[in-house]
């Protein structure tokens, strides 16, 4: 009687990994033909038996590529820290005090969660060309905002409501102001809300690829999405090589999110994510 | 002497009060200001923009500087029949992409809805798709389905699916792996959200609806489906409104080709600004794609089951 649910929930398991082998395949085979050597790749089968880590050690001998990776580190941390600097007040605001327009404000941010970079490119782009910031990293940092402020301040909202009243009641009447009450109340509260969130716009920062694309067409600001495509070299072509640029892309943002997962999946579901 | 010195102490104490009580009425809009300084200047300004610039005759290589051109970028835009072209290319991609995304993502949830550590692992797993950005899965798929080394060039090779070379050499088997992909990369979207829905719907309801002798398929549809109805929609249109608005899987692995097999309005957009400098007709089609997609948006809406 015991036997036959305990037999179909093994069946449902063996199931569900098949399934997600079959969906994750595809990634998993770019990871691994960025270790394998290019012969094998071309005629050494499915299954590798070689590995060589000479594609990421030509990647870093390669011109422009150190360069892009330091340009995506700048705009990713600059991104993440100016994104969780202008979120937490506004979700604090929203979420703690009265006013009006309040919910015209949460309207217009939520708005801009919804529309994609390729809605607005054409008006930024002569926006940026006429302002003289076309080929800067100033004027990618701040396109790159609307990645993820609006979906932070929608998720620290989330968390903020969450933390009771009382708690800061008491620092009121203990006489700090407001802000005194945010900063040592309720911060300290949503910590792990808050590395989150910076985390989820320095990822969206990194691996953007059209913004990038549209303002940047110099080698010296270019970021890494952009690099990838140098990766081609007529002469010596290896796709092991764009292989290994493009793991090195994915790699901190799979990371990233694994150990994020539980805040970030609640945040997907919040408002549809820019992908 | 002692009674002035105590009224100017008071005064100045309500004077304090008001200005903390202006303070405090003011507190919420400087905390909110840069955030919403954000917004405007990232969308609410462009947007305006957008639709100024499309009125002007602005054309890099005749007209340098732009001047007044009232409707001529509209008028020109209803004459371009590789724009209809494009646009009908982009309902296709739109729907399909939204359909492989329902077809797979349903089904995958519903396996996922159980109490197991393997579907707890699996559902967290099931995301990397959606979380790796689409430059490195353009180039991926670009090695994936290369005519030469790509393994799963080879399986479809393999199966008759493809003939010798890239099924990306072939406009209409480029355009229907370019969308399978693209539904692919959303589909785990709409896997965590219906199975978010598959985890609210009481157990007990399943239970009535087995004693009253309902079968799997019976209870599938008068129990799973109306309660999952609302998030496949909500879930569609905003994975829509992302495929609608597509720009770096058909432009990585296929720059919008072959011919023009896999250009969509997105590519047909960043052409018209970059390629052929004419950045007031881009932002006449970049206005039309908002009308388009707004009354899409609204006619699907209307198909939400109200309780």
């Amino acid at each position: 009687m015991k036997r036959l649910p305990m037999l179909r929930d093994v069946g449902l398991d063996v199931l569900t990994l098949c399934i997600l082998f079959i969906v994750l395949l595809p990634i998993l085979w770019v990871v691994v033909a960025s270790v394998r050597p290019d012969s094998d790749i071309a005629s050494g089968g499915w299954i590798p038996q070689r590995f060589t880590i000479q594609h990421y050690q030509e990647i870093m001998a390669f011109p422009g590529f150190l360069v892009a990776l330091k340009n995506s580190l700048i705009v990713g941390i600059t991104v993440a820290v100016i994104t969780t600097t202008m979120a937490v007040p506004a979700a604090y605001a929203l979420s703690r005090l009265s006013f009006r327009g309040r919910n015209f404000v949460a309207l217009v941010i939520l708005g801009t969660q919804m529309l994609p970079s390729v809605a607005v490119l054409v008006p930024l782009v002569v926006i940026i060309r006429q302002i003289g910031l076309s080929n800067t990293l100033t004027a990618l940092i701040f396109t790159h905002l609307s990645l993820g402020m609006p979906i932070a301040v929608w998720m620290l909202r989330g968390y903020i409501d969450g933390v009771p009243r009382e708690l800061e009641e008491a620092a009121l009447i203990d006489g700090c102001g407001r802000i005194g009450a945010m900063v040592r109340v309720v911060l300290p509260l949503i910590r792990p809300a808050i590395v989150a969130v910076g985390t989820f716009a320095f990822v969206l920062s990194w691996g953007e690829f059209i913004l990038a694309l549209a303002l940047i067409s110099k080698a010296d600001t270019k970021t890494l999405p952009l690099a990838l495509q140098g990766l081609f070299d007529p002469y010596s072509f290896s796709w092991g090589r764009v292989m290994a640029g493009g793991t090195i892309i994915a790699l901190p943002t799979i990371i990233l999110f694994l150990v994020f997962r539980k805040q970030l999946v609640g945040g997907l579901l919040a408002g549809g994510v820019k992908g | 002497m002692a009674i002035a010195i105590g009224s100017s102490d008071t005064a100045q104490r309500s004077n304090e009060r008001s200005t903390r009580a202006n303070l405090d009425r003011m507190l919420p809009y400087g905390l909110i200001a840069p955030a919403v300084f954000v917004a405007f200047a990232i969308a609410v300004v462009p947007m305006g923009y957008a639709i100024w610039l499309s009125l002007q005759d602005w054309y890099l290589l005749r007209r340098p500087t732009p001047i007044w051109g009232g409707l001529i970028n509209y008028i020109q835009l209803f004459h371009d029949a590789s724009l209809w072209a494009a646009f009908g290319r982009t309902w296709i991609w739109t729907i399909g992409t939204v359909f492989v995304e329902l077809f797979l993502g349903v089904p995958i949830a519903l396996l996922f809805n159980r109490e197991s550590a393997v579907s707890r692992t699996a559902s967290a797993l099931i995301l990397l798709p959606w979380v790796t950005p689409f430059v490195v899965l353009g180039f991926g798929w670009r090695f994936l389905l290369d005519g030469d080394v790509g393994p799963i060039q080879g399986i479809l090779k393999m199966l008759g699916i493809s003939g010798t070379g890239s099924v990306l050499n072939d406009p209409v088997r480029a355009l229907i792996a370019i969308i399978m992909i693209s539904g692919w990369k959303g589909m785990p979207f709409m896997v965590i959200a219906v199975l978010a829905a598959l985890k609210s719907i009481p157990k007990d309801i399943y239970e009535a609806a087995e004693v009253d002798g309902a079968g799997a398929f019976r209870r599938f549809y008068h129990v799973t489906l109306p309660a999952i109805w609302n998030t496949m929609l909500t879930v569609g249109i905003v994975l829509g409104i992302l495929a609608f608005y597509s720009f770096d899987l058909p432009w990585i692995m296929t720059r919008g080709g072959p011919q023009a097999a896999t250009t969509i309005v997105g590519i047909t957009m960043y052409k018209a600004v970059f390629q052929e400098l004419r950045p007031a007709y881009a932002a006449a089609i970049s206005v039309v794609m908002l009308v388009l997609l707004f009354v899409a948006s609204i006619l699907v809406l209307r198909l939400r089951r109200k309780d």
